[in-house]
């Protein structure tokens, strides 16, 4: 799919969930999540392309099952947790995004695990890749994500005493002067969209 | 009256920072040591922190550039390359041959000023300081100068767009690049001199800070730090970006993991962008440097990508979860030295306290890049 027919599809106003929903294109024949079937046949996942990588979707029992399994089975060998991240979806709760790599097959992809914004509990990968230490504590104070199982999880960037609130949670925005110019720019590339100018 | 019996052997614990000249930046770690020697090391991070991820997400793409720049702000153009590649993939745009290659020369000149400030701060923290400080800072600001002509700022450049480039180089570009080149060998030879084989340098260097290939992987160590292990692993090579497949270029590696492997591993990387840059500017053609047709207001259909680039510390990587409209939806940034650092505890405990700052110095940590 091109990238304006997949403009074309998102009209904004519908709910962006939904829309992206509807684009989800299943994984290619013989991708890694073939692999994935494989080595974890009774595991419920759901799969999509993504623009690059293969997406997996998992519930919160079966992630560290399912990280342990690409870490350890050869097939798959992801043995390079590249980057995890929280992602908030406001009332669509929660997300944590694991980006994996395998330097001997040279593949990548990405698991990912929701969880509702009232029960923020995702069991840690720390116990699957020490280097997950820092990246969940990260992703704790940033978005209220409760790690379970990780064996210190204290503020890493923010202040000690700032744990009433979550930065890149989507409901703490910027300081108001900062919203009020973002609306004043946003307004001014409102009256000038559409235009197409060279450079 | 009697003297005292009651000392005991203790452990002390060592505050050294945020203000310590060795931490290159405003990073804090809590040393607890048995005499000379480190029994644990408690590192605290998150004093340059200014919450660009946050800010991304209240920006255009166009806009975030800036601030991507003020993370990495030792390798600028990496970190540029990395939004830009992504923000262009999810849209499906075509880079003009031009465009790739201008990129590509200044991403490895950017490799080279980034090594030579490696190299001058490490020789220092190591006991050799003065000469190759001053000569490694030399070569770095006749590149600097090169980056001035073409972008008009020293070090914070936004000069990549979605699409190309915000401007063509100058006329006699190809000529004043060659001639820095040839400044830039005979200043990573007279580098190697100075250093590689200085008694100094190697007695503090040698067999300090070792980690195996297992575990540098298990901490999720990458660039230079994860070769000088011995993995032979750069994104340039596995997985091109821009159009690195086309060059002919070594990815070195190390043998022992030490901090005197990770030296060198950096000084042979200078090495090979030098041939990079040689074979680019041959390339070099005339033509345009943005695609014809480009949208005043960058609106990205919606998806997620995680673009990641070979900078000079390691994997910079961006992850971008678009909704459509022209700002990011949420906006990650994996940063090298964040990883890195992670390892630092294993790698000093149990060395004298002196090797700490050698080890620090070895990862060549960008704060700014750990806190964005």
């Amino acid at each position: 799919m091109s990238s304006e027919e997949r403009l074309e599809k998102f009209r904004p106003g519908r709910d962006g969930h939904e829309a992206r929903k509807a684009l989800r294109v299943p994984p290619p024949r013989g991708s890694v999540f073939d692999l994935f079937k494989e080595a974890l046949p009774d595991v419920p996942m759901e799969a999509y392309q993504a623009v690059k990588d293969v997406v997996i979707e998992v519930s919160r029992g079966d992630v560290i099952r399912v990280l342990r399994t690409a870490k350890e089975d050869p097939r798959l060998d992801f043995r390079w947790l590249r980057c995890l991240s929280g992602v908030d979806y406001m009332d669509k709760g929660l997300e944590v995004v694991y980006h994996l790599h395998s330097y001997t097959r040279n593949h990548d992809v990405t698991v990912k695990v929701r969880c509702p914004q009232g029960d923020p509990r995702v069991p840690s990968a720390t116990a699957v890749w020490r280097g997950a230490d820092w990246y969940e504590r990260e992703a704790a104070e940033m978005f209220g994500l409760v790690f379970e199982g990780h064996p210190n999880l204290v503020p890493l960037l923010l202040p000690e005493d700032m744990t009433d609130h979550h930065p890149l949670r989507k409901d703490n925005p910027l300081a108001e002067i900062e919203e009020w110019q973002g609306d004043r720019l946003a307004g001014r590339a409102e009256e000038g969209a559409g235009g197409e100018e060279e450079g | 009256m009697a003297v005292e019996h009651d000392l005991e052997t203790m452990e002390i614990p060592v505050n050294m920072g945020p203000q310590h000249p060795s931490t290159h930046g405003v990073f804090r770690m809590v040393l607890k040591v048995d005499g000379e020697r480190v029994v644990e090391l408690v590192p605290h991070i998150g004093y340059l922190h200014r919450g660009a991820e946050k800010l991304c997400e209240n920006m255009d793409y166009r806009q975030g550039i800036g601030i991507h720049d003020r993370t990495e702000y030792l390798a600028p153009f990496h970190a540029e390359l990395a939004l830009v590649i992504a923000v262009e993939k999810l849209m499906g745009l075509e880079v003009p041959e031009r465009a790739e290659q201008i990129r590509i020369i200044m991403a490895e000149l950017n490799r080279i000023t980034s090594h030579m400030m490696f190299v001058g701060a490490f020789s220092a923290d190591a006991g050799v300081f003065g000469t190759a400080f001053t000569y490694a800072f030399r070569e770095r600001e006749y590149i600097q100068d090169i980056f001035e002509e073409v972008t008009g700022d020293r070090t914070m450049y936004g000069y990549f767009r979605p699409g190309g480039l915000a401007w063509d180089v100058p006329d006699d570009f190809v000529e004043r690049v060659r001639a820095v080149l040839e400044h830039t060998r005979q200043g990573i030879d007279d580098i190697d001199n100075l250093l590689t084989k200085n008694e100094v340098f190697m007695a503090r260097t040698r067999g300090i800070g070792a980690m195996s290939a297992e575990e540098a992987i298990d901490w999720g160590l990458s660039g230079p730090m994860l070769r000088a292990c011995g993995v032979r692993h750069d994104l340039r090579k596995a997985q091109p970006y821009c159009i690195y497949d086309r060059f002919d270029f070594d990815v070195p590696v190390g043998q022992y993991g030490d901090v005197y492997d990770r030296y060198l591993v950096r000084l042979e990387e200078m090495r090979q962008s030098v041939r990079i840059v040689e074979q680019a500017l041959e390339g070099l053609r005339d033509g345009p440097i943005m695609p014809k047709k480009m949208r005043r207001r960058l609106r990205t259909p919606p998806g997620e990508i995680y673009q990641g680039v070979e900078a000079p510390r390691g994997e910079y990587g961006v992850y971008i979860v678009s909704d459509g409209t022209d700002k990011p939806y949420r906006m990650k940034i994996r940063s090298a030295c964040f990883a890195n650092l992670m390892g630092l505890r294993d790698m000093v405990v149990g060395h004298f306290v002196a090797d700490a700052v050698v080890i620090l110095g070895s990862i060549d940590m960008v704060l700014g890049e750990v806190d964005r």
